[in-house]
């Protein structure tokens, strides 16, 4: 069975000494990230992630399917993340391990659950025919915090995303190419991002945002707070590990809500400059129908 | 059925009778399978879990379903502690429709994770080098409130097997009696205490494990959408329903602990030696 290599015993202790001196071993404060870039790709719907040297890669599909007999007027939303040996030695092919199954539980979590997406706008006949939703993500470089990274990742690839346009005549469903209809984006509702904090010390007093793997591997206590830009908290999960007070963790509240923040506006920019950079010769504007009086 | 809320504000009675901050009936139960380490019996309302501890024993060879935590590298056991390894079984008649849940279903392996790594961080596995203790929990009936639970009678179980501990994990359900954002502004978000299922499928609601009679978070689990500035509400009913719950389960171990203590004396008496002195 493959497992990651431990940090020694002198590992530990610097970086438990240098955390104790206020001190982090590439640099950072204890409340700031990684530089976070994040490039769309050429095609709808694709993601790319970098957080120091966490990179993730998220890719949108959609298709044409059933939807489920209990839930007629919904459309159906996954998201599949498969942790590979290319991203860390300790991942094993095709069997899930704790962590994937803890990343998967998170991201549903976070954006299934808290109703991100928009299902029943998926829904082109009820009972019949659906929008089947799918996020993949890869983990291609496993350097601490891929839940945050992940997150970021399928938050952008499905609000880049645009699935075909579709008619339906007496019951005929009709899916247009991208040559003929211009694709149309999904329905999302609020963006949710994950903040993960890392609790050191003896008591857990010490909270970092942003672990890498050696400070992962060594922390006490994890704790990771999704919320959206307008302050709702879509899910907390401290599953574990050494107590914390409460009050820290209200306070941890304040300081995720300004990381989502952030984030969003990370987001924002990218699409942002992904349309600009769509829009060859400003040719949009003049294609515009909506045009004053 | 959806949840009827419009009577709440006019009696503040919830759809079972009780108060904002009231458990539901309680009931616990220690060493219930005599060929078991510890064993224990928990039911708050509806919910019904019973948990069998296996060990400390040499740990064996690994299942799918089972989540392990405490003991860095998993193989041939931990030279440093012991490793805490957690196997939850919902049973298929659990709920109101009967549905078969497999050993790798991942909202079970998140359960039993957060069940794992909560006692691997309050019990002394320093003890017991190279070993394993296994918590088997079965969900007999759930109906709200499933994690709290858990913790409740995996706490009571490893009480009653002997296992050293720094104190009670104790686990309680909070939640808010609104969704709507705007219930903020209109003073209409009051707390709610111990959810059952239907409040907690339709309301905001989070669980939260503490360290005994602490203050100190062990475990905090939110799965809905909840405003930023009534966590604080909710997580203050939280803890002041774990003192509730730390109280009953005190009481149940230490009746446990009296009538173990009473069946030794009535041996002695027997045998005219001096009687234990019961610090209760």
């Amino acid at each position: 069975m493959p497992h990651d290599l431990e940090p020694s015993l002198n590992e530990k202790a610097f970086v438990g000494q240098a955390l104790q001196e206020g001190l982090r071993l590439d640099g950072r404060g204890f409340e700031d990230y990684r530089p976070i870039s994040l490039s769309l790709g050429e095609e709808y719907g694709v993601a790319d992630v970098r957080l120091g040297n966490t990179r993730i890669f998220a890719k949108a599909t959609a298709e044409v399917t059933v939807p489920y007999s209990d839930r007629p007027f919904d459309g159906i939303f996954n998201i599949v993340t498969e942790l590979s040996p290319m991203a860390s030695p300790a991942f094993e092919a095709g069997r899930p391990s704790e962590t994937e199954v803890l990343l998967s539980r998170v991201l549903e979590k976070t954006l299934r659950r808290s109703g991100a997406l928009d299902t029943e706008s998926l829904c082109l006949s009820a009972g019949q025919k659906c929008w089947s939703v799918r996020v993949d993500v890869h983990v291609l470089s496993h350097d601490g915090n891929l839940v945050d990274a992940s997150c970021l990742a399928v938050v952008a690839a499905l609000r880049h995303f645009r699935k075909p346009e579709t008619s339906i005549e007496s019951g005929v469903l009709t899916v247009y190419t991208p040559a003929e209809r211009e694709p149309v984006p999904l329905s999302w509702l609020h963006s949710p991002f994950c903040v993960t904090f890392s609790y050191f010390g003896e008591e857990a007093e010490m909270a970092l945002l942003d672990g890498t793997l050696l400070e992962e591997q060594t922390r006490v206590g994890s704790c990771t707070i999704s919320l959206n830009r307008h302050g709702e908290i879509c899910q907390i999960a401290k599953l574990g590990g050494t107590p914390v007070e409460a009050v820290s963790l209200l306070k941890s509240t304040q300081v995720a809500l300004q990381k989502a923040r952030e984030f969003s506006t990370i987001v924002d920019k990218a699409l942002a400059g992904d349309a600009k950079r769509r829009d060859k010769g400003g040719l949009i504007a003049e294609l515009s129908a909506e045009n004053e009086r | 059925m959806p949840l009827d809320t419009s009577t709440y504000s006019l009696a503040l009675l919830r759809v079972d009778g009780r108060r904002w901050n009231e458990l539901r009936r309680c009931h616990a139960q220690v060493r219930t399978q005599a060929a078991a380490d510890g064993s224990s019996f928990w039911e708050m309302g509806n919910t019904k879990v019973m948990c069998v501890l296996t060990g400390p024993s040499e740990p064996g060879p690994k299942r799918a379903g089972t989540v392990t935590a405490g003991g860095g590298t998993t193989g041939a056991g931990n030279e440093t502690a012991a490793e805490v390894v957690v196997n939850i079984v919902v049973a298929g008649f659990s709920s109101v429709d009967r549905r078969r849940r497999g050993r790798t279903d991942k909202r079970t392996l998140e359960l039993s994770a957060t069940v794992a790594r909560t006692l691997a961080a309050v019990l002394h596995t320093h003890l017991y080098p190279r070993s394993a203790i296994t918590f088997s929990l079965h969900v007999l009936s759930h109906d709200g409130s499933l994690l709290a639970a858990l913790l409740n009678a995996a706490t009571l179980a490893a009480v009653d097997a002997g296992i050293p501990m720094t104190d009670y994990v104790v686990a309680c359900s909070a939640g808010s009696t609104s969704s709507d954002a705007a219930a903020d502004t209109t003073d209409g978000a009051d707390p709610l205490l111990d959810l059952n299922l239907q409040e907690e499928q339709e309301l905001p609601s989070l669980t939260v494990a503490t360290l005994g009679a602490t203050d100190r978070v062990a475990a905090l689990v939110c799965e809905s959408r909840v405003p930023v500035q009534r966590l604080e509400g909710m997580l203050a009913v939280a803890a002041d329903g774990c003192k509730q719950v730390r109280a009953i389960v005190d009481r149940v171990v230490r009746e446990a602990g009296l009538k173990m203590a009473k069946e030794a004396n009535s041996g002695a008496d027997a045998g005219n030696v001096s009687s234990m002195e019961i610090d209760v």
